[in-house]
């Protein structure tokens, strides 16, 4: 393609977005807002991810052991245990050590001239927290152990809730999207009617249907690109915002810092401009058939 | 041998029969007039040739090539070959003259250079290169119809097929516009036209084609042409 050519696409294609700005408006409005929608969504679920990581490394298993075993017993557990490969950390806590923690805990009068009740335990880390339940599971199974322990629920409850954000987020965005796709679609209609002249001029003279699509895919592309350069600076802003006053007003939940946010800057202009591509392209066809 | 057409017949989606089993051959630098009542068919048959309608029935080579069968992405290649000219002139009135003409250029995507050099050629051939600078709406019918030629010539097309290019023009500047067509043609353009100015077309001396209800009912040759001697 010559560059000239090129010069000409978007010479038509900023010519019709200004002959139509108040229709490219909405357009951009509605690409904006699907996106912003979808970000919030995004964002929340991410945080959620991000504070989950923080809570993982104390989602442990604890094992206890029944009274009955003796060491050598426990040091075959212990190898046994740390053999299963989703495990990453095996720590034995023996009788006395966990009565130590426990009077740290409660203080000591409480417990004066009490026998140690507790057992003896193993705490198990694993790779990756949605094991968790797995891996107590094999554990429970092992001879010797009297109960396993981890947060159950928890977990699963907080996979649960990132989970259906993320759908929520997904099915908002779709709806949206479609809203932004027809705003657009109806949007580049008016500038192929406008132009609807030209364009059977040119199809007489021998224009390929790509000569004629491009303009307008342009024109659509750039109404997608601006649509979600809005929703990205609007959802920085607001994030830099929120991460800030949590940040000085809950100072025990720590947010995704704003960078991690960047990341996911350049999908939204891939997913702006492909909405505007695909709204522009359901107006074009009808004209090409000439 | 340009054009042949062997049996072809259009009917319209709705019933109306267009064209009823057409036979002919147009060769290379012919001038020949497709006349008849309107309704006959002649649009039709035009439209045919740049393959804005596909034939119902029978078979249209172009050049040799069987256009009747030709894809979709294919038809741009064909049309850069004809140039077409309209009873409406269809210019784009937010351009110049110059614009015009050379837009047709930058869809075939000519080179700056070419589209420079060519479009004061073809200008200054129809006799418009002093209205250059004009808007289509500050020139009269006449000269918008040069601009349509130019338009249609400044690619330089095997053939210029024009439906009524004299229908919205006094009797004068119809003459003027007949004989530019002449003209181009003794300059090697192939050229059709449509018309129904029977004093015109008859004074022309041209090979004419009458069609009647979609009937070919007469092919009348003035003058002799030898078809082979242009034929390569």
């Amino acid at each position: 393609m010559r560059v000239r050519t090129f010069k000409y696409f978007f010479k038509e294609s900023f010519t019709s977005l200004i002959r139509n700005r108040w229709m490219s408006l909405a357009s951009i409005g509605a690409v904006a807002s699907a996106l912003i929608v979808f970000g919030s969504f995004l964002l929340l679920s991410v945080n959620f991810d991000y504070i989950l990581k923080d809570v993982e490394s104390q989602v442990e298993i604890t094992a206890y052991l029944e009274d009955s075993v003796e060491q050598e017993s426990i040091a075959k557990l212990n190898r046994d245990i740390a053999a299963i490969s989703e495990v990453k950390e095996i720590k034995f806590i023996s009788k006395e050590e966990a009565i130590e923690e426990f009077k740290e805990q409660v203080g000591k009068e409480l417990l004066e001239g009490i026998e140690n009740p507790l057992p003896n335990s193993f705490r198990i880390k694993v790779n990756d927290p949605h094991e968790v339940a797995a891996v107590a599971e094999k554990i429970e199974r092992f001879a010797g152990i009297e109960e396993v322990k981890y947060g159950k629920g928890i977990v699963e409850k907080l996979f649960n809730i990132i989970y259906w954000l993320r759908m929520i987020g997904l099915a908002i965005m779709i709806v949206f999207a479609c809203v932004s796709i027809f705003i657009i679609s109806n949007t580049i209609r008016l500038t192929v009617f406008a132009r609807r002249r030209e364009i059977s001029i040119m199809k007489y003279i021998g224009a390929t249907d790509w000569f004629v699509r491009w303009p307008f895919l342009i024109e659509g592309m750039i109404l997608g690109l601006i649509g979600s350069l809005v929703a990205i600076g609007v959802l920085a802003l607001a994030y830099k915002y929120l991460y800030i006053t949590v940040k000085l007003n809950i100072p025990m939940i720590s947010l995704l810092p704003i960078e991690g946010f960047y990341e996911y800057a350049l999908g939204f202009l891939g997913i702006g401009m492909l909405i505007g591509a695909f709204g522009s392209s359901f107006s074009i066809k009808r004209f090409l058939n000439v | 041998m340009l054009i042949e057409m062997y049996g072809v017949t259009k009917v319209y989606p709705g019933g109306q029969i267009a064209l009823k089993d057409i036979n002919l051959k147009i060769c290379k630098g012919e001038f020949v007039f497709i006349v008849g009542p309107s309704g006959a068919g002649k649009s039709t048959l035009i439209k045919l040739i740049f393959r804005e309608e596909v034939p119902t029935k029978g078979q249209i080579f172009f050049a040799g090539k069987n256009i009747t069968r030709l894809r979709h992405r294919e038809v741009p290649h064909l049309r850069r070959r004809i140039g077409i000219v309209f009873q409406d002139f269809r210019l784009l009135p937010e351009k110049t003259v110059y614009e015009n003409v050379a837009f047709a250029m930058e869809v075939v995507e000519a080179h700056t250079r070419e589209i420079r050099k060519r479009v004061p050629l073809v200008l200054e051939r129809v006799g418009l290169l002093h209205k250059a600078k004009a808007k289509p709406s500050e020139l009269s019918g006449g000269e918008q119809q040069r601009v349509a030629l130019a338009r249609a010539l400044v690619n330089n097309p095997d053939i210029l097929v024009a439906d009524e290019p004299t229908g919205n023009l006094d009797p004068e500047t119809a003459w003027d516009i007949m004989g530019l067509l002449d003209d181009i043609n003794k300059r090697g353009t192939t050229i059709i036209v449509a018309s129904h100015a029977k004093e015109l077309v008859d004074s022309m001396k041209k090979r004419v084609i009458q069609l009647e209800n979609g009937s070919l009912v007469r092919d009348e040759e003035r003058g002799v042409y030898n078809c082979e001697s242009k034929d390569f």
